[in-house]
């Protein structure tokens, strides 16, 4: 087994975070991950960001708004 | 070709809001051509019910895009509103079996670029995509490695409005390509199908767009002790 090496490594994480990596590609940053302490810490503040935009950014639709589309779809259909 | 694809190009007629009405694409012919809602004996689901159902779930999701991208709730109920008017219109046109989500938020994102940015007058940052890393500033990472452990913590138990109003700060682009990635998990080829520009110019948005936003947070939590100040920073 080769390393791929740091910067191989921190050119690829983000790609690798949001599973764009396929095969061969996330094995060899996944091996890297696993003993290079600097990349995972780095990969973990890459996860945390994405989980906290995640939390950030859950949002319910007001009733209203689900009232008003069904009233304009079904006022839609009415004409036609 | 530059990768400087802008949002604010018009809208590719495929998604234009002029598409005939589904039925007459699924009753060519038919007598009942013009009163599709009084047959009653239709052993499948009729178009409109069949959007309905598979649609209208897509609310919650679309709402909190839409509230992203317009930076306020009435401006994002009223973007909600026409995107599902648009695409029950358009429903037609769309491939049973292939993606819903990506074809809504592909119809949200033309019809938020066609009428609310134009409402909302935003600077304009076609040219943003050009911008080298320096001048956005700090995409490159200076955090010290002893620093990321604690800045992992930091951003994990950053209120919700913090992130909130960090996502805001950053360009348009840069903001959705990170909401697209992030939280709807959308993989690269879809949100260059639904922002409509080359898969290398989703990469560079996301890459910058994460670095800003990253930026952001730490540069809060420091401001509120959170983490300790970069001993090399002027800030």
């Amino acid at each position: 087994m080769t390393d791929c090496g740091c910067e191989k490594a921190k050119q690829d994480l983000e790609e690798y975070l949001h599973n764009e990596l396929k095969g061969s590609d996330a094995d060899d940053i996944r091996e890297h991950l696993a003993w290079c302490t600097e990349c995972a810490d780095e990969h973990h503040v890459g996860r945390v960001l994405t989980e906290a935009v995640q939390r950030a950014c859950r949002e319910t639709a007001p009733e209203e708004l689900r009232e008003q589309v069904l009233s304009r779809l079904r006022g839609i259909q009415a004409t036609h | 070709m530059s990768l400087a694809e802008p949002l604010t190009r018009p809208a590719p007629a495929v998604l234009s809001p002029v598409p005939a009405p589904m039925w007459t694409r699924r009753e060519r012919g038919s007598a009942q051509l013009d009163l599709p809602l009084m047959t009653t004996s239709e052993p499948e689901s009729k178009p409109e019910e069949l959007f309905e159902e598979q649609a209208l779930p897509f609310m919650d999701q679309l709402y909190a895009a839409a509230l992203r991208m317009t930076r306020n709730p009435a401006d994002a109920q009223d973007l909600v509103q026409e995107t599902f008017v648009k695409a029950f219109a358009a429903f037609g046109q769309f491939q049973q079996g292939t993606n819903l989500k990506a074809w809504l938020y592909r119809i949200l994102t033309n019809t938020f670029i066609n009428t609310y940015r134009k409402k909302q007058r935003e600077p304009y940052q076609g040219t943003i995509d050009e911008l080298e890393d320096w001048q956005l500033g700090g995409a490159v990472s200076t955090t010290a490695s002893a620093h990321r452990s604690a800045e992992a913590e930091a951003i994990d138990h950053l209120p919700d409005s913090a992130v909130k109003d960090a996502l805001q700060a950053i360009p348009e682009d840069f903001r959705m390509a990170v909401y697209f990635a992030d939280v709807e998990g959308f993989s690269y080829q879809e949100i260059a199908d639904i922002m409509r520009t080359p898969i290398g110019t989703v990469m560079s948005r996301l890459h910058r767009g994460r670095r800003m936003l990253r930026d952001r947070l730490t540069d809060y939590a420091r401001e509120r002790g959170v983490l300790p100040r970069d001993p090399g920073s002027t800030t």
